[in-house]
């Protein structure tokens, strides 16, 4: 690989870490307006308010950028940037069509994801303590609190999935898939994609930012693009987790005439399931803390081990 | 409720879907203007001709948001021996919108039929003062007060209307008495009474 | 005891790195080595003498990521990763979870500072020195060939742990199994006395 490959590769793993998330993000608009019986966005862009984001980064730029006086300045600056950098590090393991369409193939590509995904959340936990504010440290706590509860589910459901490619990297994963690989690791996609939901603590699982109570969780006290920044992990993490899903549970590029068409298999199973992330958002109420927390020890991780077993005798019996 | 676990879980989701396929309900308001309902209470007009300054509108209101000045101007007698008669005439109606709450008691109240409600609502400024309008703007909301809306089916007549018809019958029945080979009236079946 | 490992960890490394050709002609990996053990030992020390209590641990945070990422150059990268995913992951935020559920106090903490700091100066030198003598001793002149080797991919550390190593590491679960079953014990006894109590 030639240095200008290199730098050709990151460039476009940035352009689609810029551009996807806010795509996902007016798709959540219209969406959500839509299911609401509402139009959502429509003035900005002219067209269907297409605009409506780039509107509110330039707002958000204009902000004043205030640090609370009892603040840690230090770590509350550098917060944001501890949520947002991992996801944009993670996109560039993640294959997008066969062959060698990824930004770089990963021996152990599922640790890696799954491992700097879980660094994000370290963003939130400084931002909260560094705020000086009960809310946002009560966020933090709930935070924590549900990443190291769901965590593990995600992490035995990615096993799964190693078990059975008898591989860790993803592009590895994808080589082995097969259609039936589908039923066989169903129960662990959706203990996978719940779990990751929770880690995004996207709605239902967003009990770290609820507004009624906490006002919103660890980012309380942000204000301008820092703020837009936490926000903007929050959809790159959605694009991540899709994707993450879309090449661990449903193929990534396999498909019909994958050969020349892979990557729009992947773009198109990834905005599948980031509609199904907007839509669960619409649809269900926020869990108590309680029930979160039994949702993973009771719930999901007793799953993850049984599509574990599972896994471990089919591929012996295959084997 | 449900037997089967998971249902109500889909049952939401489907909800959600069947409402994003349906037409939304936005109305899109500063392009398409809205219906409103009759009887909308928007801004009180004043059909300055029928006001005769008697101030029970100011008197009644509330929150004293209704402001009259008026003067006394004298008619002259129109046959020579009668005595000169006084008229009021307005000089200033004003409704300070401000104030007002809109309780639509003046419209009540008026025994002359001079104020009315209009569903104009666009008269909002960044200024309080320009909230008191005078009679000449209320005099032109008079334009958008829409129709009376029509009576309900086998409804009372108006007593307006009833009287007037009386009197006109009785007239037509005056004219043919003079001309015994006149027209016949054409006084319309009173309404209702038919069915 | 932190700054310490990193510190043995960093010199074991130089040495192992060094001690093979291109003794004056450093390659690029071996500098950069090097360097993220620096960063990786000054990083330690802040973890043991700041006195604000959750810097420390995000301190902890740089520490063991320059480790993995010490890790990842020496091709291990199944180790780094999983050092990412459990140490950062997992441990520094359940510290940090631990921490804000107590205490947390933003800006300096004066009772962090403790008579038995000269102590612990003593046992954190004295596992420096004890560990860089065993790795000195181990690794004397070994060179590992970077560009060569791939003794730490996945597939050679799984069969390596589960060939070689995998009494060690059952014990090990064991011992887990045994503190996992502690606290279940720990967090049930103080239910009942407090059932009890009441």
């Amino acid at each position: 690989m030639t240095v200008v490959e290199v730098l050709v590769r990151l460039a476009l793993v940035l352009a689609a870490f810029l551009v996807f998330p806010l795509v996902i993000g007016q798709t959540e608009h219209k969406v959500m307006g839509h299911m609401q019986a509402r139009v959502g966005p429509i003035y900005a862009g002219a067209f269907h308010g297409w605009a409506q984001l780039v509107a509110d980064g330039v707002k958000f730029a204009q902000k004043e950028d205030v640090v609370p006086a009892g603040a840690d300045r230090r770590v509350f600056r550098l917060a944001p940037a501890i949520a947002l950098i991992p996801y944009m590090v993670v996109l560039i393991a993640i294959p997008v069509g066969s062959g060698d369409l990824v930004g770089r193939s990963i021996d152990a590509g599922v640790f890696f994801v799954l491992a700097v995904m879980g660094v994000g959340v370290l963003g939130s936990l400084m931002g909260g303590w560094a705020s000086a504010n009960k809310f946002s440290l009560l966020g933090s706590l709930r935070t924590a609190a549900q990443l190291m509860a769901y965590e593990l589910p995600m992490l035995l459901a990615g096993a799964s999935v190693a078990m059975a490619a008898g591989t860790l990297s993803l592009t590895g994963i994808l080589g082995q898939w097969e259609w039936w690989w589908l039923p066989w690791q169903a129960v662990g996609g959706v203990v996978f994609f719940t779990a990751g939901l929770a880690e995004l603590q996207r709605p239902p699982f967003d009990m770290p930012v609820a507004d009624s109570e906490i006002i919103f969780g660890a980012y309380t006290e942000y204000t301008g693009l820092r703020f837009a920044l936490f926000l903007l992990a929050e959809y790159a993490g959605i694009l991540v987790l899709c994707a993450l899903t879309t090449v661990l549970f449903l193929g990534g590029w396999h498909g019909p005439w994958s050969d020349d068409l892979g990557w729009l298999w992947t773009l198109l199973k990834t905005g599948v399931l980031a509609f199904v992330v907007i839509w669960l958002r619409v649809s269900y109420p926020r869990l108590r803390e309680d029930q979160l927390q039994k949702l993973a020890w009771t719930g999901l991780i007793p799953l993850a081990l049984a599509q574990l077993v599972l896994t471990g005798v089919v591929r012996v019996a295959i084997a | 409720m449900s037997r089967i676990p998971g249902a109500g879980l889909a049952k939401g989701l489907a909800v959600t879907l069947k409402t994003m396929t349906k037409r939304s309900v936005t109305q899109g308001y500063p392009e398409v203007l809205p219906e409103l309902p009759p009887r909308s209470r928007g801004v009180i007009a004043l059909f300055e001709e029928n006001c005769t300054v008697c101030m029970l509108c100011a008197r009644e209101c509330p929150d004293w948001c209704i402001y009259i000045d008026s003067h006394k101007e004298v008619v002259p007698a129109k046959e020579p021996g009668a005595r000169d008669r006084t008229r009021n005439v307005l000089d200033r109606f004003a409704i300070d919108f401000a104030l007002c709450m809109y309780c639509g008691i003046c419209v009540e109240v008026c025994p002359f039929d001079a104020l009315f409600w209009s569903p104009e609502f666009e008269y909002a400024t960044d200024d309080i003062q320009a909230l008191t309008h005078e009679k000449d703007t209320l005099r032109e909301w008079m334009w958008t007060v829409p129709a009376p809306p029509p009576l309900d089916e086998r409804a009372e007549e108006p007593k307006e209307l009833a009287m007037a018809r009386r009197n006109a019958a009785k007239l037509a029945k005056e004219l043919e008495q003079e001309q015994p080979q006149g027209r016949e009236p054409n006084g319309p079946a009173s309404p209702g009474g038919d069915a | 005891m932190t700054a310490g490992l990193a510190a043995a960890t960093v010199a074991a490394a130089d040495l192992s790195g060094r001690g093979g050709p291109g003794f004056l002609s450093p390659t690029g990996a071996e500098v950069a080595f090097v360097l993220i053990g620096l960063v990786v030992l000054g990083s330690a020390l802040l973890v043991v003498t700041t006195s604000q209590i959750v810097h420390a641990a995000l301190w902890l945070v740089v520490t063991l990521g320059g480790l993995a990422a010490e890790y990842l150059l020496l091709t291990a990268e199944f180790i780094a990763w999983v050092q990412v995913l459990i140490y950062i992951g997992a441990v520094v935020v359940l510290l940090l979870f631990g921490l804000m559920l107590t205490r947390a106090p933003i800006g300096r903490s004066t009772e962090l500072d403790s008579l038995k700091r000269w102590p612990a100066v003593l046992v954190a030198v004295g596992a420096t020195a004890t560990l860089l003598t065993v790795v000195v001793d181990a690794f004397h002149s070994a060179y590992l060939d970077l560009g060569k080797t791939d003794d730490g991919s996945a597939r050679v550390t799984g069969e390596s742990l589960f060939r070689v190593w995998v009494l060690p590491f059952e014990v090990l679960s064991v011992l887990l199994l045994a503190a996992l079953i502690g606290a279940i014990v720990l967090s049930r006894g103080r239910a009942d006395a407090d059932g009890k109590g009441r």
